[in-house]
């Protein structure tokens, strides 16, 4: 395998459960050494399809091809898996679990091992090396079982929902694991509802809402898809302004915190356009402006542009 | 291969660490030492010394009582002195006429006592054993007397009515009050109460009715104790033997005579044709060789039972802490499941193997003198097939009860979903409990036959015949079925398996789980 070939390609893969289309022709592919975030509400069929990569369960339709191979059986030893619940044999020693997941996926047990303390030592949980799981916290849990599925340096590593349950300082770690394993040239696909996770790490992201995917590709490609927006705040007439060219509607922001009685008005502006000319527009108009703020949306605005109204209470979680 | 190895070291290394395995492990050893060492304990050390008084006011039978506690206390140290032969003198052929041998051959005979008491009791025997004595042997410890006569409290007069007597006897028979003898206190077992005319209370029979009527009440035994029924069995058989004597003098009958008459008996053996001629003789062992089976027929039922609970165990943690999904990104389904089976299989062979171990170990140590069924069990257990059987039902009914607890605890997600469904499989394995101590009265029979037909049934029953020698037809049909329904059981287990270990939710109907064996 060179390594032009995509680490991951799904082609027109389907999944039903009974009736239930739980994944409806979804096709992508992953280029190696990419961060691939996975993004979509709950039940949009993101587990599913993770499942079906793995070879857990087969996909109704469709083809699949993992490493080059068309199972992911073949290449088991080369792809690591965290999956969305997470559990851990409460009575194994955190090292004992790590080096046991690595042997299975086919190191040899003294050099798993090693690499399981190393790890252990690296992401801060050397004094629980030698605990059983159940008297480790949640977050130190769900860390070792991060450390367990990547144990073994696998090319492809699969992380469903790698952030829950995590707090401020362990996500931070986890973003570290993370960008440590591209950096090192291994592809990783993980699924999100946090945005912010998504928007750090990663160079890519294909999102998914009832089964279909909606958008796959960078984040840069993902923010315009959505209009850019600017904020102004003026005491003046606006009808000036929503005649502007560049503008393609005009909103009034009802804040409740409205500075000094000055309203403030919300423009959607054409995907060409740019900002600047507003701005300037606004000026030979003789708009006086309180205010001018230009930001760009966000991947949570993209998001719940994208899915829409249905994904909005998924997204809030 | 390599997988399934890896999921079986696993199993066994983490199941071996946990406190049922080894609770299982040693509870059969350590519970097979106390059903040897006990009765031998108690027997030595268990029952203290009964203390009783004897209130004779016919002045008849004191003696008697006397010389019987006596009597019982002279048989307990030539057994003792037997047992101390054995295992301290050399066994070299004994000298005809030396009195420890003659003694011991006839420990249980009343001639043997009687002669064992005239020539001068313990000093004789140790005297004689002396020469064949090892060196460094302990000297010899005459045991406790099991029943002590005392006197009577001072403060009861007897001559006074026998039930005032017994009135005033209570408060120290119930424990209230301690009688003062040896220098020291002591707590009364029981009070004997002869009355004066007790000459005209005993049953005659031939006698006139009127006068058999009256004499319901008789020599009286007071005890708080209504279990232990040693002393009173000892003290009344040796009053009846006394009054029969008497009875024989008064009626002019040759004591000697009649002593011989009551000594002659027949030899009665048992025969079992089954055995090589010449030697059809039922001994102690082969009775035992027919008994022996249940037990074994137990420690399979504990030993599967035991170890398909764990499986149980295992499977349901997996579910339940969704480990099987990271399991199964590294292993098929397939593999896991036998990964577990050869696991478990494992920490089972080493329960059962220790277990056979310990009873070869502890009979072999126990049989080297100390202990006759010790030295009889052991001798089947070496001589039958037994222990083979033992193993081959334990391997196969494991298998045939796994591949069913790995297909249940595949599609439930808790253990206590499981249990439900555990209950009904507890039930349907409790039959070859329950016609344990029946099989072996018939082995061959038509029940014991239809049920070893019958492969969930087969390792028990099969096993509580093996001492039997069941028809080869039998034998080999029953052990073909049950290997193919064990492995066909497994085949459905592993169809099962795949799809009910990813599922949550409701366990499946059982139609459904059909569908699965049949389809995909």
């Amino acid at each position: 395998m060179n390594s032009t070939t995509p680490v991951l390609e799904l082609r027109n893969v389907t999944k039903f459960y009974g009736d239930f289309k739980a994944v409806d022709d979804v096709s992508f592919t992953l280029p190696r050494g990419a961060i691939y975030g996975f993004l979509g509400p709950n039940g949009a069929g993101k587990t599913t399809s993770i499942r079906m990569i793995l070879e857990i369960i087969k996909p109704s339709s469709g083809t699949i091809t993992v490493l080059g191979e068309s199972s992911a059986l073949v290449v088991r030893d080369r792809i690591g898996y965290l999956p969305e619940e997470k559990g851990l044999y409460k009575k194994m020693k955190a090292w004992s679990i790590i080096a046991y997941f690595a042997s299975l996926k086919g190191m040899s047990r003294p050099t798993a091992r090693r690499r399981a303390f190393e790890l252990l030592e690296r992401y801060g949980l050397k004094d629980f090396a030698l605990k059983p799981t159940d008297a480790l916290s949640k977050g130190m849990a769900q860390k070792v079982q991060v450390l367990a599925a990547i144990a073994h340096d696998p090319e492809l590593v699969i992380l469903d929902e790698p952030f829950s349950g995590l707090d401020p300082v362990n996500q931070q770690v986890m973003e570290e694991i993370i960008r440590d394993m591209a950096s090192r040239g291994r592809t990783v696909l993980f699924s999100t509802h946090v945005m912010q996770h998504a928007e750090r790490l990663c160079d890519h992201i294909l999102l998914m809402a009832k089964g279909r995917k909606i958008f796959d590709g960078t984040i840069a490609d993902a923010k315009r898809t959505i209009p850019r927006r600017v904020q102004i705040e003026t005491d003046d007439d606006i009808a000036p302004v929503r005649e502007l060219p560049e503008v393609a509607a005009v909103t009034r922001i009802e804040s409740t915190a409205v500075r000094n009685g000055c309203p403030r008005w919300e423009l959607q502006i054409h995907e060409q356009a740019e900002p600047q000319a507003v701005l300037r527009a606004c000026f030979e108009r003789g708009v006086r402006l309180r205010s001018f703020n230009q930001s760009d949306p966000t991947l949570h605005d993209v998001f719940v542009h994208l899915v829409g109204s249905e994904a909005r209470e998924a997204s809030h979680r | 291969m390599r997988y399934v190895l890896l999921v079986a070291w696993r199993e066994y290394s983490e199941n071996a660490k946990t406190k049922g395995f080894w609770i299982g492990m040693l509870l059969f050893p350590t519970i097979l030492f106390i059903a040897i060492q006990v009765p031998v304990f108690l027997e030595k050390r268990g029952t203290p010394t009964r203390h009783f008084v004897v209130v004779d006011q016919s002045g008849q039978f004191e003696k008697t009582v006397d010389a019987a506690v006596e009597r019982h206390h002279q048989r307990r140290v030539l057994q003792e002195l037997d047992d101390y032969a054995r295992k301290h003198a050399e066994t070299t052929a004994p000298k005809a006429g030396q009195a420890g041998d003659t003694l011991a051959r006839f420990a249980d005979t009343d001639a043997a006592l009687d002669e064992f008491i005239r020539r001068g009791g313990k000093e004789f025997y140790l005297r004689e054993l002396q020469p064949r004595l090892k060196p460094g042997a302990p000297s010899f410890n005459e045991p406790r007397r099991s029943f002590e006569r005392v006197p009577l409290p001072p403060d009861i007069r007897t001559n006074a009515d026998l039930a005032t007597i017994a009135q005033e006897l209570r408060p120290y028979l119930r424990g209230e009050k301690k009688i003062f003898a040896e220098g020291r206190e002591i707590g009364l077992f029981a009070a004997v109460l002869i009355p004066a005319d007790v000459e005209q209370r005993i049953v005659r029979p031939g006698a006139s009715r009127a006068a058999a009527s009256r004499t319901w009440r008789g020599i009286e035994f007071w005890s708080i104790n209504l279990t232990d029924e040693s002393l009173r069995g000892e003290i009344q058989r040796a009053i009846d033997d006394e009054v029969r004597r008497r009875e024989y003098v008064a009626r002019g009958l040759d004591l000697a005579l009649i002593q011989q008459v009551a000594a002659t008996r027949v030899p009665f053996e048992s025969l079992n044709p089954r055995k090589e001629e010449g030697k059809e003789r039922v001994s102690g062992a082969d009775v035992l060789r027919q008994w022996a089976p249940t037990a074994f027929v137990y420690l399979l039922w504990v030993a599967i039972f035991s170890i398909v609970q764990m499986l149980l165990n295992n499977v349901i943690e997996e579910k339940s802490n969704r480990i099987i999904e990271v399991l199964l990104s590294s292993v098929t389904p397939g593999e896991l499941m036998m990964g577990k089976l050869v696991g478990i299989a494992a920490i089972g062979l080493t329960m059962v193997g220790s277990w056979v171990l310990a009873l070869i170990g502890i009979l072999a140590w126990k049989s080297s003198g100390h202990s006759e069924v010790a030295t009889q069990l052991y001798t089947v257990v070496r001589t039958s097939n037994l222990v083979p059987a033992f193993v081959i039902y334990f391997s196969l009914g494991y298998v045939m009860y796994a591949a069913l607890i790995l297909a249940l605890g595949s599609v439930c997600n808790t253990l206590k979903e499981a249990q439900s469904y555990m209950g009904v499989i507890t039930m349907i394995m409790m039959v070859p409990m329950l016609t344990m101590m029946f099989i072996p009265k018939d082995p061959n029979g038509t029940v014991a036959t239809v049920l070893s037909w019958i492969p969930i049934y087969t390792p028990f029953i099969m096993m509580n015949r093996a001492a039997a020698d069941p028809p080869l037809f039998d034998l080999i049909g029953t052990m073909v079925l049950l290997l193919v329904c064990a492995v066909s059981a497994l085949w459905m287990a592993g169809k099962i398996f795949r799809i009910g270990v990813l599922r949550t939710g409701q366990p499946p109907k059982l139609v459904e789980m059909l569908r699965w064996v049949k389809g995909s």
